[in-house]
């Protein structure tokens, strides 16, 4: 034994690490299934990965960071990382990078698993979805110009309204970069200025499988739908199709066109509204004029009828004083009968008739020669007729 | 990316129309005299959205930008 060389156990194991460093590992997968999946202080994952007759295990180990999907017990995989021996346990472990579900199966079971994940941490809350502005200006569109969602997004926009700018960023929506392009997308809209900042972000893709959509279940996408500052409409394929994204964005649409339908208004239904608006407050203005008016008609009604009630008391008082007219109007005539005989009594010319005369001097008629001179000129007025006399003579007595 | 200044009159404008039949309607007793204003205005706004409806053309931009 001698002979042979002595090394020590670290000093062996770095030598079986180098060697296993010679195997190709990127250049293929290790698919199997997941036993005792468990997670350590938050960071670190360590399962057990199994041919299906379960006699085969490879010891896996990755961190939680590096871990993109759910996986649990019981799920078939492909694992791509180094194989190596960990001194301190003598354990011979894969160190894995990337874990894909593998089978439609896997892959339903890993989206449930992320959608139960980000609905409890309440990226699906309806309490902060937003609204989207009415008429909005500019759009961003996030899709791929070969897809059939863009021509039926424009489509439909195009059809039902105008004047609008749409900001298109052209990516992948399947395979390997359409992850890092849909984030790098959304990116590059929110880190626009306010000014040029979209109104509304529309991602949008055609239908496909649980392997298609991958980049709308991604985790990390589904995180920059939910960070994003401008409102986001998602609409992916099929109606019957769902994504994370879907659930996420503000606005779920179901399918591309759908997504046109949801972000702008159709042009009838405004026009239409804008004529019924009018209408409306047209109505509402000729009402008030009528009921104006009606009050005017009221106030005039009530002053014909005050005038008329007048009038009927007026009618009435005069009839009143025609009716008592015959009591006291023979009275009354009598009296004046009377009167009339007194005051025909008084009448001088009455005298003057019984050969009176009256005499006056400048207007003045003449009761006393007192005044009177020698010579004055004096009038006398008779029955009939009047002369002028001087005085010549006159006695006091 | 330049701003669109029709496309801004026309949300401001619509919701200037909208708060006029509102005030139509809040109002218990409409004077006249500002409602015939009021109303001569929403026309005004009626006839400059119609208008602005008949746009039809939306404008694409393609972004050059690459990710990966």
């Amino acid at each position: 034994m001698n002979t042979l060389r002595t090394i020590s156990v670290a000093e062996f194991i770095k030598l079986v690490n180098e060697t296993l460093r010679l195997i190709p590992s990127q250049e293929f997968v290790v698919e199997g299934e997941i036993s005792d999946f468990r997670i350590a202080q938050d960071k670190w994952i360590s399962f057990d990965l199994k041919d299906e007759n379960g006699e085969a295990v490879l010891k896996c180990f990755m961190t939680t960071w590096q871990l993109r999907v759910q996986i649990e017990d019981g799920m078939r995989v492909q694992v791509r990382g180094t194989p190596k021996v960990y001194e301190r346990y003598g354990q011979f472990k894969m160190n894995v990078q990337e874990v894909e579900p593998v089978g439609e199966g896997a892959l339903k079971r890993a989206y449930e698993l992320l959608k139960k994940k980000l609905e409890q941490e309440g990226l699906f809350d309806v309490s902060r979805k937003r609204s989207l502005p009415r008429f909005p200006k500019r759009i961003g569109l996030i899709t791929s110009r070969d897809a059939a969602a863009y021509g039926d997004f424009l489509q439909i926009l195009n059809n039902r309204w105008g004047g609008v700018s749409v900001f298109h960023l052209n990516v992948h929506v399947q395979g390997r970069e359409a992850v890092s392009d849909l984030l790098g997308a959304f990116e590059y809209f929110n880190e626009l200025s306010d000014t040029e900042r979209p109104d509304v972000l529309v991602l949008t893709r055609g239908g496909g499988g649980l392997e298609d959509l991958h980049a709308f279940n991604d985790e990390s996408v589904a995180r920059a739908v939910f960070g994003s500052k401008i409102p986001v409409v998602c609409g992916v394929g099929h109606e019957r199709d769902e994504s994370l994204c879907d659930f996420v964005a503000d606005v779920r649409a179901s399918t591309p066109s759908n997504a046109a339908e949801r972000v702008v208004p159709n042009r009838e239904e405004v026009r239409y509204e804008i004529e019924m608006m009018c209408q409306h407050s047209e109505e509402r203005l000729l009402n008030q004029l009528s009921q104006k008016s009606l009050i005017v008609e009221r106030a005039t009604n009530v002053i014909g009828r005050i005038i008329s009630q007048q009038n009927e008391r007026l009618k009435h008082l005069r009839q009143r004083f025609f009716d008592v007219t015959h009591v006291w109007a023979p009275a009354l005539f009598d009296q004046i009968d009377g009167f009339e005989k007194i005051l025909r009594q008084l009448d001088p010319k009455r005298v003057l008739a019984r050969g009176y005369g009256i005499v006056t001097i400048n207007g003045q008629v003449l009761k006393d020669v007192s005044s009177l001179e020698i010579g004055a000129s004096v009038g006398v007025q008779l029955a009939k007729g009047s002369f002028e006399s001087y005085v010549t003579k006159k006695e006091n007595n | 990316m330049s701003q669109k200044k029709k496309t801004i009159d026309f949300a401001s404008s619509f919701e200037e129309l909208e708060k006029i039949t509102q005030w139509f309607d809040s109002e218990e007793n409409v004077d006249v005299e500002v409602g015939l204003k009021k109303f001569e205005r929403g026309l005004e706004l009626a006839s400059e959205l119609k208008k602005k409806l008949s746009e039809v053309e939306n404008k694409v931009e393609e972004i050059k930008k690459k990710f990966t």
